[in-house]
């Protein structure tokens, strides 16, 4: 097996008395699609800043393309792109403008670059002149082009984070598809999204929540993992007063009862109170078996109780 | 020295600076309407002086006194008193007059003959540095009368300097004012400019995109900053052209030293600049952090109130403000001619200042986030 293309242990990151990032381990295998999910704030995009060379960890072990801190933050950042989820790119400057600047900084041959640059704006089917400026573009064709900005020097790590906040949804999908290219190119690609259907598409995805990696496997696996008893989809046959909800939320019979719409997921607490209890249930919901979501992994993961 | 980083980024803050039709307007028209403006409103000769005295017909004197300070230019008559103004102390109360002479009682002629004169002289001392120029003309006016109209001595013989004004002989403020307009439109453009192009960087994100390429501290530092001082010098001949050919200042000394001066100021500048944005992080600081820094610059600068009439424990805060050295150089170079000794001096104060602030950016700046 070959060297991990990211490799992180016990790294952790503290901004004075705030520790964002607390004693998290894991490793991304070339060309793998990696994607990382949490709420806002829950140390995503601080990860990847210091898996970009761009913020020095406060402890821990991160090696990136063969590459650690110890190597200095250039070396790391030789190696990989980076598209952050706020601008990068000038939206008063043009496409080639933009491209240009960003081949000069990275010191790029003029001649890799004239050829790397047709590559790339074939590769994402780019339409517009080059001299069209970015303020003029679409939010989608805005990320396209960002994203070749960040594989300009053929990195062979990406990092995109959320790069597909808003974006329409077929933006998204074409995101998506130059995402599967770029990772059958080989490289690795590690990306951040709140939507669930591209978590679902990324090989594995990593859970954060308050710093902590809370779980890591493949979209299949986190379901498996996180769900082992079986779940329901709830479906009320007459509309139910708050309180009685709230009793439900707390009720012995469920591990997890979540609103989904106007129904409800919910997976057994246990073989013998599922039991006792069906009956009852059955007077009030049409209950139905269901293979849990990517989201109900998420909401009890990252957003339920502790 | 300029490698390929240096070279992208000197073309894209040129690209962006100069693709902004407001920017262009601020950058290359503003400084030159600004230059023209302030150089004509901006003096410190006292004119229009609203004079007021009451006195008898018969008084000879007191008439003349008074013909002489409206004739002089200097004054104006006080509009015509209405009811109530009897009381001089009432017309500058009132704002209707900004001195009044009042005669002794009997007038002043009578007075004169009697060889005691006191005559009053009341004027408005809200604003100090008039009041002191009137005092100083009245003196000058009371005194030419006594002795060329009423034929009398002057009442205290005392010595007569003899004044050679030089370098400004007809004593013309904007050969005065135009070096400390050009100072304070260089700074303006180059500091305020320098500490935008940083700060909106950070405050739209694209400064992360930035140090996430391999680039040396350096390479940013540099290649945010040249470009300003290459807008700077570009703005001087502008203004150089104005002060020569509106404003007829002089350059009499060495054109090749006026340069100079200047590359060496507009660096100094950007390096503040450089340094105040790395204190900012977004453009609401700046532009506060640019009013912190230009407001004292430009009071301890000299432009307005001369240096020398600061306390001397306060003379440091002009040593180390650029624009007083600026100030100096220009007026040094383009009225006297220029010194060879006090360039030396200025531009060496200024070069240490700006490698000053430059290395304290250097240290304040960092290719990673904190």
């Amino acid at each position: 097996m070959s060297a991990p293309a990211v490799e992180t242990r016990d790294l952790v990151v503290r901004y004075g008395d705030f520790t964002a990032v607390d004693h998290i381990s894991f490793s991304v295998a070339p060309g793998e699609v990696f994607g990382f999910l949490g709420a806002n704030g829950a140390g995503k995009t601080t990860t990847i800043r210091v898996l970009c060379g761009l913020l020095r960890p406060s402890a821990g072990f991160v090696r990136v393309a063969g590459r650690g801190y110890e190597d200095g933050e250039r070396a790391i950042k030789a190696k990989v792109g980076y598209m952050s989820q706020r601008f990068t790119l000038y939206n008063d400057l043009t496409v080639a403008e933009n491209l240009d600047f960003i081949a000069g900084l990275r010191k790029l041959d003029p001649g890799y670059y004239a050829r790397r640059r047709r590559e790339l704006l074939e590769l994402i089917s780019f339409q517009k002149g080059l001299d069209a400026r970015v303020q003029d573009l679409s939010g989608g064709t805005k990320q396209q082009v960002s994203l070749a900005a960040a594989l300009l020097h053929d990195p062979e790590i990406v990092f995109l984070d959320e790069p597909t906040a808003g974006v329409t949804p077929a933006g998204r999908e074409r995101f998506w598809r130059l995402i599967r290219l770029v990772a059958g190119q080989g490289k690795t690609v590690f990306v951040t999204t709140h939507y669930m259907d591209e978590a679902e598409q990324c090989g594995r995805i990593g859970l954060m929540r308050d710093g902590r990696l809370v779980a890591l496997d493949s979209p299949a696996g986190l379901k498996k993992s996180v769900f082992p008893e079986p779940v329901f989809e709830f479906d009320p046959l007459r509309s139910l007063s708050s309180s009685e909800l709230s009793a439900y939320a707390a009720h012995e019979a469920f591990a997890f009862f979540e609103s989904y719409g106007p129904r409800f997921h919910a997976a057994a607490a246990g073989p013998e109170a599922w039991a006792r209890w069906a009956p009852e249930l059955e007077k009030v919901f049409r209950i139905r078996p269901i293979a849990p979501s990517l989201e109900d992994v998420f909401v009890r993961v990252v957003e339920g109780r502790p | 020295m300029i490698n390929r980083t240096l070279a992208a980024f000197i073309k894209k803050e040129l690209l962006q600076a100069l693709r902004d039709p407001r920017m262009k307007f601020i950058l290359f028209v503003a400084p030159i309407v600004q230059m023209t403006l302030f150089g004509v409103a901006l003096s410190n000769e006292v004119k229009n002086i609203r004079l007021a005295a009451r006195f008898d017909a018969k008084d000879m004197v007191m008439r003349q006194v008074y013909d002489r300070a409206i004739q002089g230019g200097w004054f104006v008559p006080a509009r015509a008193a209405g009811a109530g103004t009897d009381d001089p102390f009432e017309l500058i109360r009132s704002n209707r007059a900004d001195a009044v002479l009042v005669p002794p009682p009997g007038g002043f002629t009578r007075a004169l003959g009697r060889g005691g004169a006191p005559l009053q002289l009341l004027i408005d001392a809200t604003d100090v540095n008039q009041a002191q120029a009137v005092e100083a003309y009245l003196r000058a006016i009371i005194q030419d009368v006594l002795k060329d109209d009423a034929g009398l001595a002057p009442p205290a013989p005392t010595i007569r300097l003899d004044v050679r004004v030089l370098f400004n002989p007809s004593l013309n403020t904007s050969l005065f004012m135009v070096p400390g307009v050009m100072t304070m439109l260089m700074v303006l453009t180059t500091l305020v400019l320098t500490q935008i192009a940083i700060v909106r960087e950070k405050e739209l994100g694209t400064f992360e995109m930035l140090i996430s390429a391999p680039v040396s501290k350096a390479e940013v530092i540099f290649g945010k900053t040249l470009p300003y001082v290459i807008i700077g010098m570009a703005n001087l001949p502008l203004l150089l052209l104005v002060a020569v050919f509106v404003f007829h200042v002089p350059i009499r000394g060495s054109l090749a030293a006026l340069v100079l001066a200047t590359l060496v100021f507009v660096c100094t500048t950007v390096a503040m600049g450089t340094l105040i944005s790395t204190f900012c992080a977004n453009q609401q600081q700046a532009s506060m952090g640019g009013f912190l820094f230009i407001f004292p610059a430009i009071m301890f600068s000299g432009i307005i109130f001369p240096i020398e009439n600061m306390p001397a424990s306060l003379h440091w805060l002009s040593f180390i403000d650029p624009l007083a050295h600026y100030l100096t150089l220009l007026r040094n170079i383009m009225l006297k001619g220029g010194d060879a000794r006090t360039l030396a001096w200025h531009i060496g104060v200024l070069a240490v200042l700006a490698i000053a602030s430059g290395v304290a950016s250097f240290r304040r700046f960092h290719t990673t986030l904190s």
